[in-house]
Protein backbone atom coordinates (compact mmCIF):
# COMPACT_ATOMS: atom_id res chain seq x y z
CA UNK A 1 0.00 0.00 0.00
CA UNK A 2 2.35 2.16 -0.80
CA UNK A 3 3.41 4.83 -3.50
CA UNK A 4 5.43 7.95 -4.06
CA UNK A 5 3.65 11.43 -4.78
CA UNK A 6 5.37 14.78 -5.27
CA UNK A 7 4.68 16.64 -1.77
CA UNK A 8 6.56 19.77 -3.08
CA UNK A 9 2.85 21.34 -2.80
CA UNK A 10 2.44 20.90 0.65
CA UNK A 11 6.20 21.45 2.00
CA UNK A 12 6.58 24.26 4.19
CA UNK A 13 10.20 24.13 5.75
CA UNK A 14 12.99 22.82 3.57
CA UNK A 15 14.75 19.55 4.94
CA UNK A 16 18.06 21.58 5.99
CA UNK A 17 15.97 24.03 7.88
CA UNK A 18 14.07 21.53 10.12
CA UNK A 19 17.09 19.82 11.33
CA UNK A 20 18.78 23.22 12.28
CA UNK A 21 15.65 23.91 14.02
CA UNK A 22 15.01 20.74 16.02
CA UNK A 23 19.16 21.39 17.05
CA UNK A 24 18.43 24.50 18.00
CA UNK A 25 15.47 23.48 20.31
CA UNK A 26 17.12 20.43 21.25
CA UNK A 27 19.98 22.46 22.55
CA UNK A 28 17.68 24.66 24.25
CA UNK A 29 15.76 22.41 26.09
CA UNK A 30 19.01 20.52 27.62
CA UNK A 31 19.77 24.01 28.48
CA UNK A 32 17.01 24.16 30.35
CA UNK A 33 16.80 21.07 31.83
CA UNK A 34 20.57 21.57 32.77
CA UNK A 35 19.09 25.04 34.99
CA UNK A 36 16.57 22.54 36.39
CA UNK A 37 18.69 19.84 37.40
CA UNK A 38 22.17 20.90 38.68
CA UNK A 39 23.35 17.23 38.43
CA UNK A 40 22.53 17.02 34.54
CA UNK A 41 24.08 20.26 34.01
CA UNK A 42 27.10 18.39 36.16
CA UNK A 43 27.25 15.41 33.90
CA UNK A 44 27.35 17.12 30.62
CA UNK A 45 30.09 19.79 31.69
CA UNK A 46 31.82 16.53 33.17
CA UNK A 47 32.20 14.63 29.93
CA UNK A 48 32.70 17.48 28.48
CA UNK A 49 35.73 17.96 30.30
CA UNK A 50 34.48 21.72 31.95
CA UNK A 51 34.08 20.20 35.55
CA UNK A 52 36.50 20.80 38.06
CA UNK A 53 37.31 17.71 40.10
CA UNK A 54 36.93 18.23 43.70
CA UNK A 55 38.71 16.30 45.76
CA UNK A 56 38.96 15.24 49.68
CA UNK A 57 42.88 14.90 50.88
CA UNK A 58 43.93 11.16 52.51
CA UNK A 59 44.02 12.39 55.60
CA UNK A 60 41.35 15.10 56.24
CA UNK A 61 38.68 15.37 58.86
CA UNK A 62 36.11 14.62 55.46
CA UNK A 63 37.81 11.97 54.72
CA UNK A 64 38.79 10.17 58.20
CA UNK A 65 35.38 10.90 59.75
CA UNK A 66 33.01 12.01 57.44
CA UNK A 67 33.14 9.68 54.44
CA UNK A 68 32.62 6.57 56.60
CA UNK A 69 29.25 8.23 58.32
CA UNK A 70 28.01 8.41 54.58
CA UNK A 71 29.28 5.25 53.81
CA UNK A 72 27.77 3.69 56.47
CA UNK A 73 24.19 5.44 56.71
CA UNK A 74 23.91 7.31 53.11
CA UNK A 75 25.31 5.78 50.03
CA UNK A 76 22.86 2.66 50.04
CA UNK A 77 20.65 5.35 48.83
CA UNK A 78 22.67 8.35 48.04
CA UNK A 79 25.76 6.03 45.85
CA UNK A 80 26.70 4.95 42.79
CA UNK A 81 23.93 1.96 43.19
CA UNK A 82 21.30 4.39 43.79
CA UNK A 83 21.10 7.75 43.31
CA UNK A 84 17.47 9.42 45.00
CA UNK A 85 16.98 12.82 44.03
CA UNK A 86 20.26 12.78 41.83
CA UNK A 87 22.31 12.90 45.04
CA UNK A 88 25.50 10.89 45.49
CA UNK A 89 27.25 10.85 48.67
CA UNK A 90 30.01 8.64 47.92
CA UNK A 91 32.77 11.01 47.37
CA UNK A 92 33.91 14.85 48.25
CA UNK A 93 32.93 16.53 44.78
CA UNK A 94 29.59 14.46 44.76
CA UNK A 95 28.46 15.26 48.09
CA UNK A 96 29.67 19.19 47.39
CA UNK A 97 27.21 18.95 44.41
CA UNK A 98 23.91 17.98 46.19
CA UNK A 99 21.05 16.62 44.26
CA UNK A 100 18.16 17.47 41.91
CA UNK A 101 17.26 20.52 44.07
CA UNK A 102 21.07 21.85 44.50
CA UNK A 103 23.32 21.78 46.94
CA UNK A 104 22.54 20.07 50.62
CA UNK A 105 26.11 21.46 52.04
CA UNK A 106 25.82 25.27 53.05
CA UNK A 107 30.06 25.96 54.21
CA UNK A 108 29.83 27.14 57.29
CA UNK A 109 26.48 27.20 57.58
CA UNK A 110 25.00 24.44 59.62
CA UNK A 111 21.72 25.26 59.83
CA UNK A 112 21.60 26.23 56.06
CA UNK A 113 22.40 22.87 55.08
CA UNK A 114 19.36 20.73 54.26
CA UNK A 115 22.08 17.31 54.68
CA UNK A 116 21.88 19.04 59.01
CA UNK A 117 17.63 19.99 58.46
CA UNK A 118 17.26 15.81 57.77
CA UNK A 119 19.09 14.48 59.97
CA UNK A 120 18.06 16.30 63.18
CA UNK A 121 14.18 16.11 61.51
CA UNK A 122 11.82 13.60 64.11
CA UNK A 123 12.19 9.93 62.78
CA UNK A 124 8.73 9.99 61.96
CA UNK A 125 9.23 13.14 59.78
CA UNK A 126 8.32 12.14 55.98
CA UNK A 127 11.06 13.80 55.14
CA UNK A 128 13.84 12.44 57.67
CA UNK A 129 17.02 10.37 56.94
CA UNK A 130 17.57 8.57 57.37
CA UNK A 131 14.35 6.80 56.19
CA UNK A 132 12.42 4.69 58.70
CA UNK A 133 13.85 1.15 58.83
CA UNK A 134 17.81 2.62 58.25
CA UNK A 135 19.83 2.83 61.56
CA UNK A 136 19.82 6.66 62.62
CA UNK A 137 23.00 8.81 62.91
CA UNK A 138 23.85 8.63 66.38
CA UNK A 139 24.02 12.05 68.42
CA UNK A 140 27.72 12.21 68.11
CA UNK A 141 27.76 10.86 64.29
CA UNK A 142 25.57 13.93 63.38
CA UNK A 143 27.72 16.27 65.40
CA UNK A 144 30.85 15.25 63.39
CA UNK A 145 28.80 16.13 60.34
CA UNK A 146 28.05 19.87 62.42
CA UNK A 147 31.55 20.32 63.27
CA UNK A 148 32.49 19.58 59.72
CA UNK A 149 30.55 22.09 57.99
CA UNK A 150 30.92 24.76 60.54
CA UNK A 151 34.37 24.61 59.52
CA UNK A 152 33.80 24.80 56.09
CA UNK A 153 32.91 21.65 54.94
CA UNK A 154 36.72 21.41 53.45
CA UNK A 155 38.05 18.75 52.13
CA UNK A 156 41.22 19.57 53.21
CA UNK A 157 41.18 20.07 56.78
CA UNK A 158 42.94 17.89 58.33
CA UNK A 159 41.24 15.59 61.42
CA UNK A 160 43.74 17.45 64.21
CA UNK A 161 42.11 20.85 63.05
CA UNK A 162 38.65 20.27 64.16
CA UNK A 163 37.99 20.33 67.88
CA UNK A 164 35.66 18.71 70.01
CA UNK A 165 34.59 16.05 67.48
CA UNK A 166 33.34 12.88 69.61
CA UNK A 167 36.34 10.10 69.34
CA UNK A 168 34.71 7.81 66.36
CA UNK A 169 33.37 4.36 67.24
CA UNK A 170 35.33 1.47 66.71
CA UNK A 171 33.15 -1.09 64.82
CA UNK A 172 33.77 -5.27 65.10
CA UNK A 173 32.61 -6.08 61.75
CA UNK A 174 32.07 -10.34 61.20
CA UNK A 175 32.55 -11.97 57.65
CA UNK A 176 28.60 -12.98 56.24
CA UNK A 177 28.50 -16.72 56.45
CA UNK A 178 28.32 -18.46 53.37
CA UNK A 179 25.25 -20.81 53.84
CA UNK A 180 25.55 -22.49 50.31
CA UNK A 181 29.24 -23.43 51.24
CA UNK A 182 28.69 -24.40 54.86
CA UNK A 183 26.15 -27.32 53.37
CA UNK A 184 28.31 -28.33 50.87
CA UNK A 185 30.74 -28.79 53.68
CA UNK A 186 28.40 -30.10 55.55
CA UNK A 187 26.95 -32.59 53.08
CA UNK A 188 29.06 -35.58 53.14
CA UNK A 189 28.52 -36.25 56.47
CA UNK A 190 25.28 -35.64 56.64
CA UNK A 191 23.19 -38.20 57.11
CA UNK A 192 25.32 -39.83 59.67
CA UNK A 193 25.47 -36.36 62.17
CA UNK A 194 21.91 -36.82 61.68
CA UNK A 195 21.33 -40.33 62.85
CA UNK A 196 23.97 -39.73 65.85
CA UNK A 197 22.46 -36.66 66.78
CA UNK A 198 19.19 -38.57 67.26
CA UNK A 199 20.59 -41.23 69.06
CA UNK A 200 22.84 -39.56 71.34
CA UNK A 201 20.72 -36.08 71.88
CA UNK A 202 22.28 -32.99 72.62
CA UNK A 203 26.14 -35.03 72.63
CA UNK A 204 26.96 -34.13 68.96
CA UNK A 205 26.75 -30.27 67.27
CA UNK A 206 28.35 -28.43 64.46
CA UNK A 207 30.88 -25.69 66.10
CA UNK A 208 28.83 -22.81 64.83
CA UNK A 209 26.63 -21.92 62.29
CA UNK A 210 29.79 -21.19 59.65
CA UNK A 211 31.31 -24.70 60.25
CA UNK A 212 31.37 -28.36 59.21
CA UNK A 213 33.19 -29.00 62.29
CA UNK A 214 31.69 -30.95 65.30
CA UNK A 215 31.42 -30.50 68.63
CA UNK A 216 31.35 -34.02 71.17
CA UNK A 217 29.66 -33.08 74.58
CA UNK A 218 29.31 -36.99 75.95
CA UNK A 219 29.53 -35.15 79.56
CA UNK A 220 26.17 -34.69 79.76
CA UNK A 221 25.59 -38.28 79.81
CA UNK A 222 28.04 -38.87 82.44
CA UNK A 223 28.28 -42.53 82.92
CA UNK A 224 25.54 -43.59 80.22
CA UNK A 225 28.74 -43.12 77.87
CA UNK A 226 31.21 -45.19 77.57
CA UNK A 227 33.48 -46.89 75.02
CA UNK A 228 30.69 -48.65 73.09
CA UNK A 229 29.05 -45.16 72.28
CA UNK A 230 32.06 -43.58 71.60
CA UNK A 231 33.22 -46.31 69.07
CA UNK A 232 29.93 -45.38 67.54
CA UNK A 233 30.93 -42.29 66.30
CA UNK A 234 33.84 -43.33 63.74
CA UNK A 235 32.32 -42.42 60.74
CA UNK A 236 32.55 -38.31 62.25
CA UNK A 237 35.74 -38.49 64.16
CA UNK A 238 37.83 -36.67 62.31
CA UNK A 239 35.75 -33.78 62.10
CA UNK A 240 35.84 -33.93 65.84
CA UNK A 241 37.58 -30.46 67.10
CA UNK A 242 36.10 -30.01 70.48
CA UNK A 243 34.98 -33.21 72.77
CA UNK A 244 34.16 -33.13 76.42
CA UNK A 245 34.07 -36.68 77.82
CA UNK A 246 34.28 -35.80 81.20
CA UNK A 247 32.25 -38.08 83.71
CA UNK A 248 31.61 -40.56 80.74
CA UNK A 249 32.66 -44.21 81.83
CA UNK A 250 35.03 -43.74 78.94
CA UNK A 251 38.83 -45.97 79.20
CA UNK A 252 41.81 -46.67 77.20
CA UNK A 253 39.84 -48.69 75.22
CA UNK A 254 38.69 -46.17 73.51
CA UNK A 255 42.73 -44.75 73.30
CA UNK A 256 43.32 -45.19 69.81
CA UNK A 257 39.81 -44.09 68.76
CA UNK A 258 41.12 -40.79 70.15
CA UNK A 259 43.58 -40.89 68.54
CA UNK A 260 41.96 -40.91 65.37
CA UNK A 261 40.54 -37.83 65.97
CA UNK A 262 42.99 -35.97 64.10
CA UNK A 263 41.73 -32.61 64.47
CA UNK A 264 41.03 -32.88 67.65
CA UNK A 265 41.93 -29.20 69.64
CA UNK A 266 40.52 -29.36 73.33
CA UNK A 267 40.05 -32.54 75.14
CA UNK A 268 38.39 -32.89 78.08
CA UNK A 269 39.18 -36.10 80.25
CA UNK A 270 38.00 -35.21 83.55
CA UNK A 271 37.36 -37.93 86.05
CA UNK A 272 37.47 -40.38 83.99
CA UNK A 273 38.93 -44.28 83.68
CA UNK A 274 42.10 -42.93 81.52
CA UNK A 275 45.26 -43.84 81.99
CA UNK A 276 48.68 -43.15 80.73
CA UNK A 277 48.17 -45.14 77.72
CA UNK A 278 45.53 -42.82 76.53
CA UNK A 279 47.80 -40.05 77.09
CA UNK A 280 50.41 -41.71 75.01
CA UNK A 281 48.01 -42.46 72.29
CA UNK A 282 47.28 -38.41 72.29
CA UNK A 283 50.61 -37.36 71.29
CA UNK A 284 49.64 -38.26 67.67
CA UNK A 285 47.18 -35.57 67.80
CA UNK A 286 49.42 -32.64 66.43
CA UNK A 287 46.32 -29.75 66.67
CA UNK A 288 45.52 -30.96 70.42
CA UNK A 289 45.65 -27.82 72.31
CA UNK A 290 43.93 -28.41 75.70
CA UNK A 291 43.68 -31.48 77.42
CA UNK A 292 41.54 -31.44 81.02
CA UNK A 293 42.82 -34.23 83.08
CA UNK A 294 41.26 -33.44 86.64
CA UNK A 295 40.62 -36.40 88.68
CA UNK A 296 42.16 -39.00 86.74
CA UNK A 297 45.26 -41.52 87.21
CA UNK A 298 47.43 -39.90 84.44
CA UNK A 299 51.55 -39.90 85.31
CA UNK A 300 53.19 -36.40 85.51
CA UNK A 301 55.62 -38.49 82.67
CA UNK A 302 53.34 -39.02 80.48
CA UNK A 303 51.92 -35.73 80.99
CA UNK A 304 55.00 -34.15 80.36
CA UNK A 305 55.19 -35.15 77.03
CA UNK A 306 52.13 -33.91 75.85
CA UNK A 307 53.26 -30.52 77.80
CA UNK A 308 56.32 -30.53 75.55
CA UNK A 309 54.32 -30.09 72.44
CA UNK A 310 52.52 -27.49 73.52
CA UNK A 311 49.34 -29.25 74.66
CA UNK A 312 47.83 -26.96 78.01
CA UNK A 313 47.32 -29.91 80.86
CA UNK A 314 44.59 -28.91 83.13
CA UNK A 315 45.43 -31.06 86.01
CA UNK A 316 43.92 -29.15 88.56
CA UNK A 317 47.65 -27.96 89.23
CA UNK A 318 47.76 -25.45 86.34
CA UNK A 319 50.06 -22.59 88.52
CA UNK A 320 52.09 -25.33 89.42
CA UNK A 321 52.63 -27.07 86.24
CA UNK A 322 52.61 -23.34 84.50
CA UNK A 323 55.15 -21.99 86.30
CA UNK A 324 57.32 -24.84 86.11
CA UNK A 325 56.95 -24.71 82.33
CA UNK A 326 58.13 -21.38 82.72
CA UNK A 327 61.25 -22.07 84.56
CA UNK B 1 -30.42 28.03 -28.28
CA UNK B 2 -31.05 25.29 -25.96
CA UNK B 3 -30.91 27.49 -23.01
CA UNK B 4 -27.78 25.91 -21.38
CA UNK B 5 -24.09 27.33 -21.27
CA UNK B 6 -21.67 25.23 -22.27
CA UNK B 7 -19.13 26.94 -20.19
CA UNK B 8 -21.10 26.85 -16.81
CA UNK B 9 -19.81 23.77 -14.34
CA UNK B 10 -23.14 22.24 -13.99
CA UNK B 11 -24.34 21.96 -9.71
CA UNK B 12 -25.03 18.59 -8.49
CA UNK B 13 -27.32 18.51 -5.69
CA UNK B 14 -26.19 18.16 -2.75
CA UNK B 15 -27.41 14.65 -2.12
CA UNK B 16 -26.60 13.50 -5.58
CA UNK B 17 -22.84 14.80 -4.70
CA UNK B 18 -22.83 12.83 -1.40
CA UNK B 19 -23.18 9.90 -2.82
CA UNK B 20 -21.67 9.99 -5.86
CA UNK B 21 -18.04 11.29 -4.59
CA UNK B 22 -16.01 9.72 -1.98
CA UNK B 23 -15.64 10.55 1.15
CA UNK B 24 -12.48 12.97 1.41
CA UNK B 25 -11.39 11.12 4.75
CA UNK B 26 -10.87 7.68 5.03
CA UNK B 27 -10.99 5.81 8.32
CA UNK B 28 -7.29 4.19 9.08
CA UNK B 29 -6.96 4.13 12.93
CA UNK B 30 -9.34 2.02 15.11
CA UNK B 31 -10.38 2.78 18.46
CA UNK B 32 -8.26 0.24 20.43
CA UNK B 33 -5.13 1.45 18.60
CA UNK B 34 -5.71 5.27 19.09
CA UNK B 35 -7.03 4.81 22.58
CA UNK B 36 -3.51 2.60 23.02
CA UNK B 37 -1.20 5.69 21.86
CA UNK B 38 -2.81 8.19 24.25
CA UNK B 39 -3.23 6.13 27.27
CA UNK B 40 0.71 5.36 26.97
CA UNK B 41 1.50 9.00 26.48
CA UNK B 42 -0.74 9.77 29.26
CA UNK B 43 0.87 6.75 31.58
CA UNK B 44 4.43 7.29 30.31
CA UNK B 45 3.99 10.83 31.94
CA UNK B 46 2.52 9.46 34.88
CA UNK B 47 5.24 7.21 35.53
CA UNK B 48 7.70 10.15 35.60
CA UNK B 49 5.68 12.21 37.68
CA UNK B 50 5.28 9.41 40.06
CA UNK B 51 8.85 8.63 40.40
CA UNK B 52 9.78 11.71 40.26
CA UNK B 53 7.90 13.09 43.26
CA UNK B 54 8.49 9.87 45.24
CA UNK B 55 4.44 8.61 44.99
CA UNK B 56 5.51 5.49 44.06
CA UNK B 57 2.08 3.38 44.75
CA UNK B 58 1.02 5.84 41.82
CA UNK B 59 4.10 4.43 39.97
CA UNK B 60 3.15 1.03 40.56
CA UNK B 61 -0.12 1.20 39.24
CA UNK B 62 0.81 3.37 36.55
CA UNK B 63 3.28 0.48 35.71
CA UNK B 64 1.25 -2.34 36.04
CA UNK B 65 -1.65 -0.49 33.72
CA UNK B 66 1.48 0.21 31.09
CA UNK B 67 2.39 -3.71 30.95
CA UNK B 68 -1.24 -4.41 30.55
CA UNK B 69 -1.40 -1.99 27.70
CA UNK B 70 1.60 -3.15 26.35
CA UNK B 71 0.73 -6.80 26.60
CA UNK B 72 -2.42 -6.10 24.63
CA UNK B 73 -0.94 -4.29 21.98
CA UNK B 74 1.56 -7.15 20.98
CA UNK B 75 -1.67 -9.62 21.09
CA UNK B 76 -3.66 -6.83 18.61
CA UNK B 77 -0.60 -6.27 16.63
CA UNK B 78 -1.27 -9.89 15.92
CA UNK B 79 -5.22 -10.16 15.57
CA UNK B 80 -6.35 -6.33 14.89
CA UNK B 81 -7.38 -4.40 12.75
CA UNK B 82 -4.79 -3.91 9.06
CA UNK B 83 -3.25 -0.87 10.48
CA UNK B 84 -2.50 -2.04 13.91
CA UNK B 85 -0.72 -5.37 12.73
CA UNK B 86 2.78 -6.10 12.44
CA UNK B 87 2.54 -7.63 9.44
CA UNK B 88 1.28 -3.81 7.69
CA UNK B 89 3.89 -1.91 9.61
CA UNK B 90 7.44 -4.24 10.45
CA UNK B 91 9.86 -3.71 7.43
CA UNK B 92 13.10 -4.81 6.69
CA UNK B 93 15.94 -2.60 7.55
CA UNK B 94 16.52 -1.88 3.84
CA UNK B 95 12.73 -0.74 3.20
CA UNK B 96 13.20 1.46 6.15
CA UNK B 97 16.57 2.96 4.86
CA UNK B 98 14.97 3.48 1.66
CA UNK B 99 11.97 5.28 2.73
CA UNK B 100 13.80 7.19 4.80
CA UNK B 101 16.16 8.62 1.64
CA UNK B 102 12.89 8.71 -0.10
CA UNK B 103 11.09 11.21 2.94
CA UNK B 104 14.71 13.46 2.39
CA UNK B 105 14.00 13.67 -1.15
CA UNK B 106 11.20 15.51 -2.34
CA UNK B 107 9.01 12.55 -2.85
CA UNK B 108 6.42 11.64 0.16
CA UNK B 109 5.91 7.91 -0.35
CA UNK B 110 2.61 7.12 1.41
CA UNK B 111 1.66 4.34 3.40
CA UNK B 112 -1.93 4.06 4.94
CA UNK B 113 -0.61 2.94 8.50
CA UNK B 114 2.76 3.63 10.17
CA UNK B 115 5.41 4.02 7.62
CA UNK B 116 8.40 1.89 7.70
CA UNK B 117 9.98 3.92 9.50
CA UNK B 118 7.40 4.79 12.11
CA UNK B 119 6.71 0.97 12.50
CA UNK B 120 10.23 0.54 13.95
CA UNK B 121 10.06 3.74 16.07
CA UNK B 122 6.63 1.46 17.31
CA UNK B 123 8.53 -1.74 17.88
CA UNK B 124 11.06 0.29 19.80
CA UNK B 125 8.86 1.71 22.70
CA UNK B 126 6.94 -1.13 22.93
CA UNK B 127 10.41 -3.14 23.49
CA UNK B 128 12.09 -0.20 25.86
CA UNK B 129 8.77 0.16 27.41
CA UNK B 130 8.27 -3.89 28.14
CA UNK B 131 12.13 -3.36 29.24
CA UNK B 132 10.88 -0.77 31.43
CA UNK B 133 7.93 -2.33 33.33
CA UNK B 134 10.36 -5.83 33.76
CA UNK B 135 13.04 -3.91 35.43
CA UNK B 136 10.69 -1.96 37.38
CA UNK B 137 8.56 -4.85 38.57
CA UNK B 138 12.10 -6.61 40.85
CA UNK B 139 13.33 -3.08 41.43
CA UNK B 140 13.13 -0.96 44.97
CA UNK B 141 13.79 2.32 46.34
CA UNK B 142 16.35 0.40 48.88
CA UNK B 143 13.20 2.38 51.41
CA UNK B 144 10.03 1.80 51.21
CA UNK B 145 8.99 0.23 48.09
CA UNK B 146 9.93 -2.47 46.16
CA UNK B 147 8.59 -3.47 42.70
CA UNK B 148 5.63 -6.74 43.15
CA UNK B 149 8.32 -9.28 42.04
CA UNK B 150 11.40 -7.51 43.35
CA UNK B 151 11.38 -10.48 46.79
CA UNK B 152 11.06 -13.33 44.03
CA UNK B 153 15.22 -11.73 43.19
CA UNK B 154 18.15 -11.18 45.22
CA UNK B 155 18.70 -7.87 46.39
CA UNK B 156 22.31 -7.90 44.33
CA UNK B 157 19.98 -8.69 41.01
CA UNK B 158 17.00 -6.29 42.08
CA UNK B 159 19.38 -3.36 42.78
CA UNK B 160 21.20 -4.36 39.33
CA UNK B 161 17.45 -3.76 37.73
CA UNK B 162 16.65 -0.83 39.62
CA UNK B 163 19.78 1.13 37.88
CA UNK B 164 18.70 -0.77 34.81
CA UNK B 165 15.03 0.10 35.34
CA UNK B 166 17.24 4.17 35.35
CA UNK B 167 19.19 3.71 32.47
CA UNK B 168 16.18 2.43 30.17
CA UNK B 169 14.07 5.52 30.91
CA UNK B 170 16.94 7.71 29.12
CA UNK B 171 16.42 5.71 26.11
CA UNK B 172 12.30 6.40 26.56
CA UNK B 173 13.17 9.70 26.75
CA UNK B 174 15.47 9.51 23.58
CA UNK B 175 13.05 7.24 21.69
CA UNK B 176 10.14 10.05 22.48
CA UNK B 177 11.81 12.92 21.19
CA UNK B 178 12.86 11.24 17.96
CA UNK B 179 9.13 10.64 17.37
CA UNK B 180 8.15 13.92 18.19
CA UNK B 181 11.13 15.14 15.71
CA UNK B 182 9.64 12.61 13.61
CA UNK B 183 5.44 14.21 13.97
CA UNK B 184 6.82 17.39 13.55
CA UNK B 185 9.20 16.87 10.61
CA UNK B 186 5.73 15.14 8.88
CA UNK B 187 3.54 18.07 9.94
CA UNK B 188 5.94 20.94 8.99
CA UNK B 189 8.28 19.66 6.21
CA UNK B 190 5.50 17.42 4.56
CA UNK B 191 2.42 19.00 5.34
CA UNK B 192 1.03 16.03 6.32
CA UNK B 193 -0.38 16.14 10.08
CA UNK B 194 -0.07 12.88 11.61
CA UNK B 195 -1.09 13.41 14.90
CA UNK B 196 -5.20 13.98 13.78
CA UNK B 197 -5.63 10.85 12.27
CA UNK B 198 -3.95 9.02 15.49
CA UNK B 199 -7.23 11.38 17.87
CA UNK B 200 -9.65 10.60 15.00
CA UNK B 201 -8.99 7.85 13.73
CA UNK B 202 -9.60 9.65 9.86
CA UNK B 203 -7.01 10.45 6.98
CA UNK B 204 -7.33 12.67 4.71
CA UNK B 205 -7.60 10.75 0.92
CA UNK B 206 -4.09 12.72 -0.12
CA UNK B 207 -1.87 11.39 2.23
CA UNK B 208 -3.18 8.08 1.52
CA UNK B 209 -2.76 5.48 -1.23
CA UNK B 210 -5.21 4.88 -4.26
CA UNK B 211 -5.82 1.34 -3.44
CA UNK B 212 -6.89 0.38 0.02
CA UNK B 213 -8.18 -2.55 1.87
CA UNK B 214 -8.47 -2.27 5.48
CA UNK B 215 -10.28 -4.25 7.93
CA UNK B 216 -11.50 -3.32 11.03
CA UNK B 217 -11.65 -5.36 14.12
CA UNK B 218 -14.58 -4.62 16.05
CA UNK B 219 -14.04 -3.30 19.56
CA UNK B 220 -15.63 -6.12 21.81
CA UNK B 221 -12.64 -8.05 20.09
CA UNK B 222 -10.40 -5.39 21.47
CA UNK B 223 -11.89 -5.71 24.84
CA UNK B 224 -11.48 -9.56 25.54
CA UNK B 225 -7.66 -9.00 23.86
CA UNK B 226 -7.12 -6.49 26.90
CA UNK B 227 -9.18 -8.90 30.10
CA UNK B 228 -6.78 -11.41 28.81
CA UNK B 229 -3.75 -8.76 29.06
CA UNK B 230 -4.93 -7.96 32.42
CA UNK B 231 -5.22 -11.11 33.40
CA UNK B 232 -1.86 -12.58 32.20
CA UNK B 233 -0.81 -9.33 34.31
CA UNK B 234 -2.31 -10.40 37.60
CA UNK B 235 -1.74 -14.10 37.07
CA UNK B 236 2.31 -12.84 36.91
CA UNK B 237 1.71 -10.84 40.18
CA UNK B 238 -0.02 -13.50 42.30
Amino acid sequence: MVVSANSSNTQRLSVPLYFICVVLLTSLGIGAAMLLRPTLSYSIRSVLGLEKQLEAAAGSFYTMRVAPLFEEHCTGCHGGHRQKADLRLDSFAAAMRGGKHGPVIAKGDVEGSELVTRLTLPPEHEKAMPPPGKPPLSADEVKVIKLWIAAGASGALPVAAIKGAPPPVKKIEFPEIDESAVAQARAPLAQVVKQLQARFPGVLSYESHSSADLYVNAALLRRAFGDKEFAALAAVREHVVWADLSGTSISDASAQALAQCKRLRTLRLADTHVSDATARALTSLNDLKSLTVMGTVLSESSLGSLRSQGVKIYDGHESLSNSNATS
Amino acid sequence: MTGTNPFQIPMQPRNLRSHSLPSPHVRVWDAPTRLFHWTIVSLVGCSWYSADQGLMTLHLWSGLILLTLLLFRIAWGIVGSTTARFSDFLHSPSTVIGYLKALMSNRKPLYVGHNPAGGLMVAALITVLLAQVATGLFANDGVRFHGPLALWVSTDISDRLTQLHGLVFNAILLLVWMHLVAVFFYLLVKGDNLVKPMVTGYKHRHHLPQQLNLKFVHWAIALVVLAAAAGVVGWILL
